[in-house]
């Protein structure tokens, strides 16, 4: 059984119920009545101009408006359009997806069936890291329930659609998260992003158009069919409405994932949901949105978790992966454990991210052991900006903004280990 | 047409075309405007990795790769500013920080790009303090080419051209990262008819030819326009050339023939250039049936004996005449003027063959096949016929394809005639019959046309003089068209009023000679259609 806190929510609701991942569970708490609705009441037109409407942004880390991606799709079309369920989960600090895929593949099943429908897509490619093995299975199980009671198939709940499921494994490159690199990956080839234009929506998967949406992106779809943009909007913000799930991890008493409105303040996540910092310490900084986003220090936590107030800080909403980290925590450590990720996970095409990421690294490496000097710190910040903005993808972006952000917060850590020619901190270790 | 302005230069360009397909379409790129890039190549897929060419477009926040941004009506460019500027810098810096930085040892410094842009946006001293990352140096990729994997920066363009160009796909990049690698599939070699390609495309010193590295600096080498002679095709080269040697045979670019390739066959007929089996004398057969070596006019003059004691006997009808598919097209004009003047009615072409593909290897293994018959030439199996059937005396041949194509059974076939006068480059089997060789020049070492397969007349020029006295086919033919008395013939043989004649008597050829074919040469006029093909062409790019 698992627990699910108490809180306002709809994607979670009925979590604790194991029955709820089956397809006879789902439909029994009103599942795929919102596909009913759209399949057979509402035009594709329609649907788009309702989650529009919602204001939905995609769940995957960039905040894209989900209808108007959606409107990019061409109304007609004489190749298949193709639809891709992003299940890549890779960003550090991120696992929501997991339980999404885990605890409700209907849900999900029937989110990508709005969607389908909505873009005019045939078949959907659900690409799913390889280490998700365990929630690999619940979709495959759940896919193969939806074909046998013809949900999905040559025609879906009885509405005349025509729609296809096809479940891929990924053989895991964190790169294969980017929507481009994603579909390079579902082709068979080295999963490295395309560059742009053209845009998925012109050539996507196979070269066809395609739309690329996160899980949590496609879970909350039926709900909003079911009960409208305007009851969507009642959750979060004006900006950002809806609910998201917020993974909570760190040095905090009770890690989990938690599904919040949007702009719910970062202190009452971490301090009343996650139940504060662990063993009676300060909290240091903690990392709002997955390891990529910039990191913020005690004093800017209350902020609301939405992405126009984290902009404001500098940082983003990303995929609401939280990580906590106490006063315990070495910040150049920090600095050397997510510069080693992302010059681990580069692909190596552009320039300033196959390069920029492995000498980020070696420096932070470098002040962490003690050899640091005092110009470090300006090419750090250098390197970073040469990397932004410049690349095929957002890698070399999300891989320069978490050394911005401990630079621009913490820079006294990174001053006292050139000073000390030591780490002053005794959690860190040798390298 | 879309226009576009760059720094605020206006610039008409076609549908679709990209801002540097644009740039170098009107011939200003890096030549007028400056938009360095290592990935993108005018003959290669676009690959957007290496971020150099990133421009300021209005209306977009960001810096947008030159490469991979369409033109759209209107749309303006700047190259120059302080954001582009900085750009560059960071992509050079950070190409730099794991370069061994050998240029001293290096084969390609003096035509490296990463050597020229660091110059440009470089930094005087490196701020990096970290190890440079180690790879493997001297990896033999295939029968042709090195690779030194730490001087590589990731472009892909050799990539890219196995896929595209051959088609042979033998390599990719392995690992992720700042461990990305060029590499070969396991088990397989570079090996393809145009891997050496990958040395010229290559921008810095990864991807060397075992041909040429470490032969000379390359600051030392003169490059001349010239042809590759290997086939029919005609692709335009540079000749590198040094203290009259030729080092290197490099493609040039001409779209309408070879657009930025040739084949390794071509690239290495260099070597034919100063080969050891150059014919360094005339050689005259004495009384005692030796053949020896004689001085040229010598040699001129033992010809002019001959032939003149077999038409005071038997007439010139016996005498046959054999032209070389590799003359030019003023070589082969004089050698029609000189059987003309003769008057005998057998002669003909010998075209050596050989394999070709639908890339640039045609199957006709001479540069002017096409150029000998468009001036009426026909086959040379007439003249084996007739050879053989015993009608003929005597034969003038230029070079040694007549016993290379198969026309004879072998060189003895012509043991039996009185005379053999053989005009020729190398050394040859011609040496057990002949009666009189004169020496000729190689394609690099004279002026004049040729005509490749598609027919187009292309210049030729002399980048080297040859080591011993030789001259061009027609200037022999001249020569001894003047020591027979022959009509028209006074000895002197400038290819420039040749090239004019030809162009003034054959229709084909109308207003094509050597002074108005420009870089890109002209098509022949097909006699059939009364309109030109072709205007002259602009610069070549």
């Amino acid at each position: 059984m698992l627990k699910v806190p108490h809180v306002t929510s709809y994607l979670t609701e009925h979590f604790a119920e194991d029955a709820f991942g089956t397809l006879a569970g789902y439909e029994k708490k009103g599942g795929y009545a919102a596909a009913r609705k759209a399949l057979t009441e509402m035009a594709p037109g329609d649907v788009i101009e309702l989650v529009k409407a919602s204001g939905l942004q995609g769940r995957g880390g960039a905040g894209f408006n989900t209808g108007l991606k959606w409107s990019f799709m061409p109304a007609d079309s004489d190749v298949p359009k193709y639809l891709v369920c992003n299940a890549d989960e890779s960003e550090p600090g991120s696992f929501k997806d997991r339980i999404l895929l885990e605890r409700s593949p209907h849900q999900l099943l029937e989110g990508i069936l709005i969607a389908a429908y909505a873009v005019g897509a045939c078949t959907t490619f659900i690409y799913i890291r390889g280490e998700y093995s365990f929630p690999a299975d619940q979709v495959e199980r759940a896919v193969a329930e939806a074909y046998d009671q013809g949900h999905l198939g040559p025609n879906v709940l009885g509405s005349g659609f025509r729609h296809d499921v096809v479940v891929h494994r990924g053989a895991g490159a964190y790169i294969c998260g980017e929507e481009t690199g994603l579909l390079e990956s579902l082709e068979g080839k080295k999963g490295q992003p395309r560059k742009k234009p053209p845009f998925p929506a012109q050539v996507g998967a196979f070269g066809m158009p395609t739309t690329v949406n996160n899980v949590e992106t496609f879970c909350h779809v039926p709900y909003i069919v079911n009960r409208g943009a305007e009851w969507f909007r009642g959750f979060g913000t004006e900006a950002s409405p809806g609910t998201t799930l917020f993974g909570v991890s760190g040095h905090v008493v009770k890690p989990g994932l938690f599904e919040l409105p949007l702009g719910t303040p970062l202190s009452e996540i971490v301090f009343e949901h996650a139940g504060g910092i662990a063993g009676g310490r300060k909290v240091k900084g903690v990392i709002p949105g997955g390891m990529s986003m910039p990191i913020l220090p005690a004093g800017q936590l209350d902020v609301p978790m939405a992405n126009e107030s984290l902009r404001e800080r500098g940082t983003m909403l990303g995929t609401g992966g939280i990580m906590v980290m106490d006063e315990t925590t070495c910040m150049v450590r920090v600095g050397c454990v997510i510069s080693y990720f992302f010059r681990d996970e580069s692909c190596g095409q552009c320039t300033q991210c196959r390069e920029g990421t492995g000498w980020l690294n070696k420096i932070m490496n470098r002040i962490e052991r003690g050899a640091g000097q005092s110009e470090d710190l300006g090419v750090l910040l250098d390197i970073a900006a040469k990397m932004e903005g410049q690349t095929i993808c957002a890698f070399a972006d999300a891989a320069a903004w978490p050394v911005q952000g401990l630079l621009r917060h913490f820079r006294a850590d990174f001053e006292e280990h050139v000073r000390l020619g030591r780490c002053p901190f005794t959690a860190s270790f040798e390298l | 047409m879309p226009t576009l302005t760059v720094d605020g230069r206006v610039i008409e360009t076609a549908e679709g075309k990209s801002i540097l397909e644009a740039l170098d379409d009107a011939g200003l790129l890096m030549n007028g405007v400056d938009v360095p890039h290592y990935c993108w190549h005018p003959k290669l897929s676009v690959d957007g990795s290496c971020r150099l060419c990133q421009v300021e477009v209005e209306g977009f926040p960001k810096l947008q790769i030159a490469c991979n941004t369409v033109v759209q009506d209107g749309m303006v460019v700047n190259t120059t500013s302080d954001r582009v500027r900085k750009a560059r810098e960071g992509v050079v810096e950070l190409l730099l920080i794991n370069h061994p930085l050998d240029c001293p040892i290096c084969d390609q410094a003096g035509e490296c790009k990463l050597q020229d842009y660091a110059f440009d946006y470089g930094v005087e001293k490196s701020r990096t303090r970290e190890p440079r990352r180690a790879a493997k140096k001297r990896v033999d990729l295939g029968p042709t080419i090195v690779f030194d994997q730490e001087r590589c920066i990731l472009c892909r363009r050799c990539v890219r051209f196995c896929d595209e160009v051959p088609k042979t796909r033998e390599l990719a990049v392995f690992g992720r990262g700042d461990r990305s690698v060029i590499e070969t599939f396991p088990g397989m070699e570079l090996d393809n008819p145009y891997s050496m390609n990958v040395a010229d495309i290559c921008p810095v010193g990864a991807l060397t030819t075992k041909d040429f590295r470490f032969k000379i600096r390359v600051w030392f080498l003169e490059d001349v326009e010239g042809l590759c002679t290997g086939c029919a095709n005609g692709c335009n080269i540079y000749l590198g050339i040094a203290n009259n040697k030729v080092y290197r045979y490099q493609p040039r670019r001409n779209d309408d023939v070879n657009e930025t390739w040739m084949c390794d066959a071509g690239r290495l007929s260099y070597r034919d250039i100063g080969a050891p089996d150059r014919l360094q004398y005339a050689y005259v057969r004495d009384a005692t049936g030796s053949l020896e070596a004689a001085g040229y006019e010598a040699a001129i003059g033992a010809a002019a004996r001959r032939l003149r004691a077999i038409i005071g006997s038997k007439g010139a009808g016996v005498i046959a005449g054999v032209a070389s598919a590799h003359a030019t097209n003023e070589d082969l004009f004089t050698f029609r003027r000189f059987i003309e003047a003769l008057g005998t009615e057998t002669s003909g072409v010998a075209v050596p063959k050989g394999d070709a593909d639908d890339l640039l290897i045609k199957a006709e293994k001479a540069a002017n096949a096409a150029g000998a018959r468009a001036l009426g030439l026909g086959d040379a199996s007439l003249v084996a016929d007739r050879i053989r059937s015993g009608g003929i005396d005597a034969l003038v041949c230029l070079g040694s394809d007549f016993l290379g194509t198969g026309l004879l059974a072998n060189v003895e076939e012509l043991a039996g005639l009185d005379t053999v006068i053989v005009l020729d480059t190398h050394k040859s089997e011609f040496s057990r019959v002949a009666h009189v060789i004169l020496p000729t020049r190689h394609a690099a070492e004279k002026h004049g046309t040729l005509t490749n397969a598609a027919g187009r007349v292309q210049r030729l020029r002399a980048a080297v003089e040859p080591a011993y006295e030789a001259h061009p086919d027609g200037a022999v033919l001249s020569h001894l068209g003047k020591a027979l008395g022959l009509p028209g013939f006074d000895g002197s043989y400038d290819v420039r009023a040749v090239s004019k004649a030809l162009a003034e008597s054959e229709p084909a050829f109308s207003g094509i000679h050597l002074d108005s074919v420009g870089d890109r040469g002209r098509v022949l006029i097909d006699p059939d259609a009364s309109q030109r093909d072709r205007e002259p062409e602009g610069p070549n790019l």
